[in-house]
């Protein structure tokens, strides 16, 4: 979702509409859900800081003074529940732990459906194997590359604002990671 | 030929569809967010989150330390101490100026609980997850911003 688009949903909100309201959370969960994923938070307290990012934007309607940036606002209110919850280090049950963390859903997914059944396991098979290299690069890497996964892909801003880091920062760090994925998926044979 | 940026936008499209099929956002949780909206027409002045331990405190912090929070709106200040351990919360409050208020909280589990006329309140068994306070106060009412505890 571009800045504008955001934009003009949230000031929709602002001034009543639910849909736009309902069309803006559609619009940016990918985002919250990756910078929440990003900073490798466990199933259960990830939902819950989805949710405490986006009951804090519903209670700061009327408050946020630029309404384009509502995206990076998240971003940024999501990346502070986090470190919080990461702070208070609840125990974490082991099945939950991210690194085990694998979920399969077992509906195909619409494109599958008209892909054909074969072709598609093919490719969910190249697609897993690329989630498994993934998971092997360093935590910087795993965290930036997470949050690029946000469906659209972030800007550069928001991506500062998801993980605390300077702007000018993010390119060359994106560089070298996807250079070292590149890396291990040949070293593997994925393609 | 293909460039490098051609092929790093071309890995992080794969990587997008992997993230879509291995780590999407887990159902139910989008409709909450979608709910929120209705829940904050509601009208309140906010308490902004003024103090929080867990910004402070340098380290590692164990399970079952109290956290200290304060929440702050023109007309009065809420201070709270939440002890989580066994997957549940503790909390002590206490309204500044002493006031006596009906304290509903919000979250996964809502719940009501009653300030003393010294401003005092206290309760067991909160669930964790997204929080935040109502105070009905005489004369006005009075949420503190969520926070996740």
């Amino acid at each position: 979702m571009d800045h504008a688009t955001a934009g003009a949903l949230f000031r929709a909100a602002v001034a009543g509409d639910a849909a736009a309201w309902k069309a803006l959370v559609e619009g940016l969960s990918p985002l919250v859900w990756s910078v929440v994923r990003a900073h490798r938070l466990n199933e259960a307290d990830g939902i819950e800081v989805y949710q405490t990012a986006w009951f804090r934007l519903a209670q700061h309607l009327r408050r946020i003074r630029e309404p384009d940036k509502v995206a990076a606002w998240l971003a940024s209110t999501t990346r502070h529940e986090c470190l919080k919850v990461l702070k208070a280090a609840r125990p974490l049950p082991l099945s939950d732990h991210p690194q085990v963390f694998d979920r399969f859903s077992d509906e195909p997914t619409p494109e599958e459906a008209v892909i054909g059944s074969e072709e598609a396991a093919l490719d969910r098979e190249r697609l897993h194997r690329l989630w498994q290299a993934f998971h092997e690069l360093g935590e910087r890497c795993q965290r930036l590359l997470r949050l690029l996964m946000a469906s659209p892909a972030p800007n550069y801003l928001e991506v500062a604002a998801a993980l605390g880091l300077a702007v000018g920062s993010i390119g060359p760090i994106r560089q070298r990671c996807l250079r070292q994925l590149r890396v291990l998926l040949a070293e593997r044979g994925v393609r | 030929m293909k460039d490098e940026e051609w092929e790093n936008r071309e890995l992080e499209d794969r990587l997008r569809r992997a993230a879509e099929i291995f780590d999407p956002l887990p159902a139910g949780a989008l409709q909450s967010a979608i709910d929120a909206y209705a829940l904050h027409t509601l009208e309140a002045e906010l308490a902004e989150l003024a103090f929080d331990s867990l910004e402070r405190t340098a380290g590692v912090r164990g399970p079952g330390r109290a956290r200290l929070l304060t929440f702050r709106s023109p007309p009065v200040t809420i201070e709270l101490e939440i002890s989580v351990s066994g997957g549940t919360g503790h909390i002590i409050g206490r309204l500044l100026p002493p006031q006596p208020a009906r304290i509903e909280i919000h979250g996964r589990r809502p719940m009501v609980l009653t300030a003393d006329p010294l401003g005092r309140f206290s309760g067991e068994h909160l669930p964790t997850g997204a929080f935040s306070l109502r105070c009905r106060l005489p004369s006005l009412v009075v949420a503190t911003e969520w926070i996740t505890i």
